[in-house]
Order: C-alpha cells, then structure tokens, then sequence
C-alpha cells in the first residue's frame, strides 16, 4: 500500500456509501440497469442509481414531458416541455450531469418492444410503470429472462414495492386478482375499428415518489450485493407514517411459474 | 358452514361484517366489500395479517378463524404520469 494524503479520501464520490460493509461497490459500478419509464419514479430511480455509483444505466420511455410532471421530476426543468426531446432522453441527459463519468443511455420506445433476449442483458430492472398491462409484460419478460425485477407504484399517498427475484419468489402476477384486470380492461376501450388505450390522470406527489423510489434502488443494491430482497411486497401509507412488508403464495395458476415448471 | 370475518378498510378504518361460505374466493370478498364501501375503481389486495392473499383462494384454504379481521388495501398503480 501506498503513502496516504490527507483530505484523500474525500476525493472518493463514493467513500461514505463504501463505509456501508455488505454493500458490494464492485457489483453497482459494473452492473447493468435498466428502468422502464423515466416519469416521476423514474426520474428518481435514475437520480438515486446515478448518485449510488451505478455507472450503465438504460431507462425507456415512450413520452415526452408536459409541464405538469415538473412538480415531480427533479430532472426535468422548466422548458423541456417545448423542447421536443423525450422522457427517456432528458433524464439520460441531466444524469449523466449528475455524475459525469456515468452511461446512462435512453430508449424511446414502448415497454412491450422488450423480450426475454433483451431483459437478459440486464443484471437487474426496475419498473416505473403507471399501468397493469405495462407491469405484466416486464414481469413476464424478466422472469423468463431470470433477472430480478423491481417494481414501484404509487397513488396520491401510498405507494408500494415488489422485488421478483427469479426463480426464488413470487412474481407480480401472483399478487394479482380480478380487481387488476378489470383496471386494466377500462384502460382499454375499443372504438369499433381501434383500439384505444385510456390513461387517467391519477393523484401523485413528489414525497410518496420519493419513498418509493429510494426503496426500489436499495433493494436492487441488496441483490446486487447478494442480500435478501424484501419477502416480498412493501406497501406505504404516507398518512399514517407507516409501511409494512407482506408475504406472497406462488400463484400455482400463475403463468410465469408454470412456464418455469415445464422448462 | 358459514363464517363470520371483519373487513377493514386501511384507507378509512371503517370495518364492516361478512358472512362467507367456504367456497367464497379473495376476490368475491374484494368486491363485497368494494362496492359496499362504494370505493374507487381500482386494484386492492387483501391481506390476513402480514400475508397478502391470492384472489382466487377459497375461504377454506384460508385457516381463517371466526370473527378475525382481514385488511382492504388499494394497490397502487401510477408512478409515471
């Protein structure tokens, strides 16, 4: 070893998460990420990775911005609106301000454009979704693929996580009833000739995405470092100051484990 | 045989009393309790202490006691708009 400086040590961006025994700094900065939407989640998703010290990072998005995502996008700014560019490209862009010697790389397209061959270049994938049928594609990609999905929602004050951990746990579809389904067949409604994807305005705010968004990092930070995701839903109540981790059954009907069965 | 639960509501703490018969699922449960509550259109899940039950058990695989009280919770679903 070396002589040493002093003030050396806060030369390291990274020097006070690294004092942190069981995380595994190695496996962040080599890992590859992808986060599918760079919305209000995924601006903080991203935010939190690139400032984590995670260096290869995709994020996917299909839209660009409107100004009322401002009031929860800490990458967004006034102005991009009428910029022209997309989501995806906007948070590549101000992250990799953020920390210069990061990759993060945007796609602009639709989340269903994914299959199990382009999850499978991913070490881990976090969703940042707004609506079932999105959900269920990633998971259902992920898992086939075997890399670990992690997903957030939120609605006005709550929010919740899921960590799928293939073939380990459950996925997001056992944790789903017919009260999903129906949410997902109103997004769609057909006009005789198309079909039209509805998507309401849902209530949202910074704090809760924040929440949300912090926990979706640190549990692919645990699998990275060879941690135990949380067994396996969290839900938050912002309100009430509360959040909780529950258990899920593998959904013997579930789709996703019968396919993993038969292989 | 007919069983006798509680039904909390996490968004109001309001609670309301079920009968079920052994064959009755999550789901039905789900959506008794939705519509008396008249709650939004929305995914919810149930829970029965710290597990989050599947929608499509049966009231008789549940090992649910008489009287014991199980949780509506909303599901999240937004986080992009």
């Amino acid at each position: 070893m070396g002589p040493i400086r002093p003030g050396e040590r806060d030369e390291d961006r990274h020097d006070r998460t690294k004092l942190i025994p069981w995380v595994d700094m190695e496996r962040v900065r080599s890992a590859k990420v992808l986060v599918v939407g760079a919305g209000a989640l995924g601006n903080e998703v991203v935010k939190n990775l690139v400032l984590f010290g995670f260096r290869q990072v995709d994020v996917m998005d299909m839209d660009s911005v409107v100004r009322s995502n401002l009031s929860r996008c800490v990458l967004f700014r006034e102005g991009d609106q009428r910029s022209g560019k997309g989501k995806a490209s906007l948070v590549a862009e101000r992250a990799r301000e953020l920390d210069p010697e990061s990759l993060v790389k945007a796609m602009e397209g639709k989340v269903q454009s994914l299959e199990p061959t382009d999850m499978g270049r991913y070490d881990v994938i976090l969703g940042c979704l707004d609506n079932v049928a999105a959900r269920l594609h990633l998971n259902a990609n992920s898992y086939h693929a075997r890399v670990p999905y992690v997903d957030g929602g939120t609605s006005g004050f709550r929010g919740r996580v899921q960590a799928v951990v293939p073939p380990l746990t459950p996925c997001l579809q056992c944790g789903m009833n017919r009260s999903h389904f129906k949410v997902m067949e109103r997004r769609f409604s057909c006009t005789g000739q198309d079909t039209v994807f509805y998507q309401p305005k849902m209530a949202a705010e910074i704090t809760t995405t924040s929440v949300i968004a912090a926990v979706q990092v640190r549990e692919a930070v645990k699998i990275l470092s060879g941690r135990t995701a949380i067994a396996h839903v969290m839900h938050y109540d912002g309100l009430e100051g509360t959040s909780e981790v529950f258990t899920l059954d593998v959904d013997p009907g579930c789709p996703n484990h019968s396919v993993g069965r038969l292989s | 045989m007919v069983v006798r639960i509680r039904v909390r509501n996490a968004e109001t703490g309001a609670t309301v009393d079920m009968e079920l018969e052994l064959e009755n699922t999550v789901e039905e449960i789900i959506e008794g309790v939705s519509a008396f509550w008249e709650k939004d259109p929305g995914a919810y899940v149930i829970r029965k202490g710290r597990r989050l039950l599947r929608g499509q058990q049966k009231v008789q695989e549940l090992d649910i006691q008489a009287n014991e009280e199980l949780e509506l919770i909303p599901d999240p679903e937004g986080g992009n708009r």
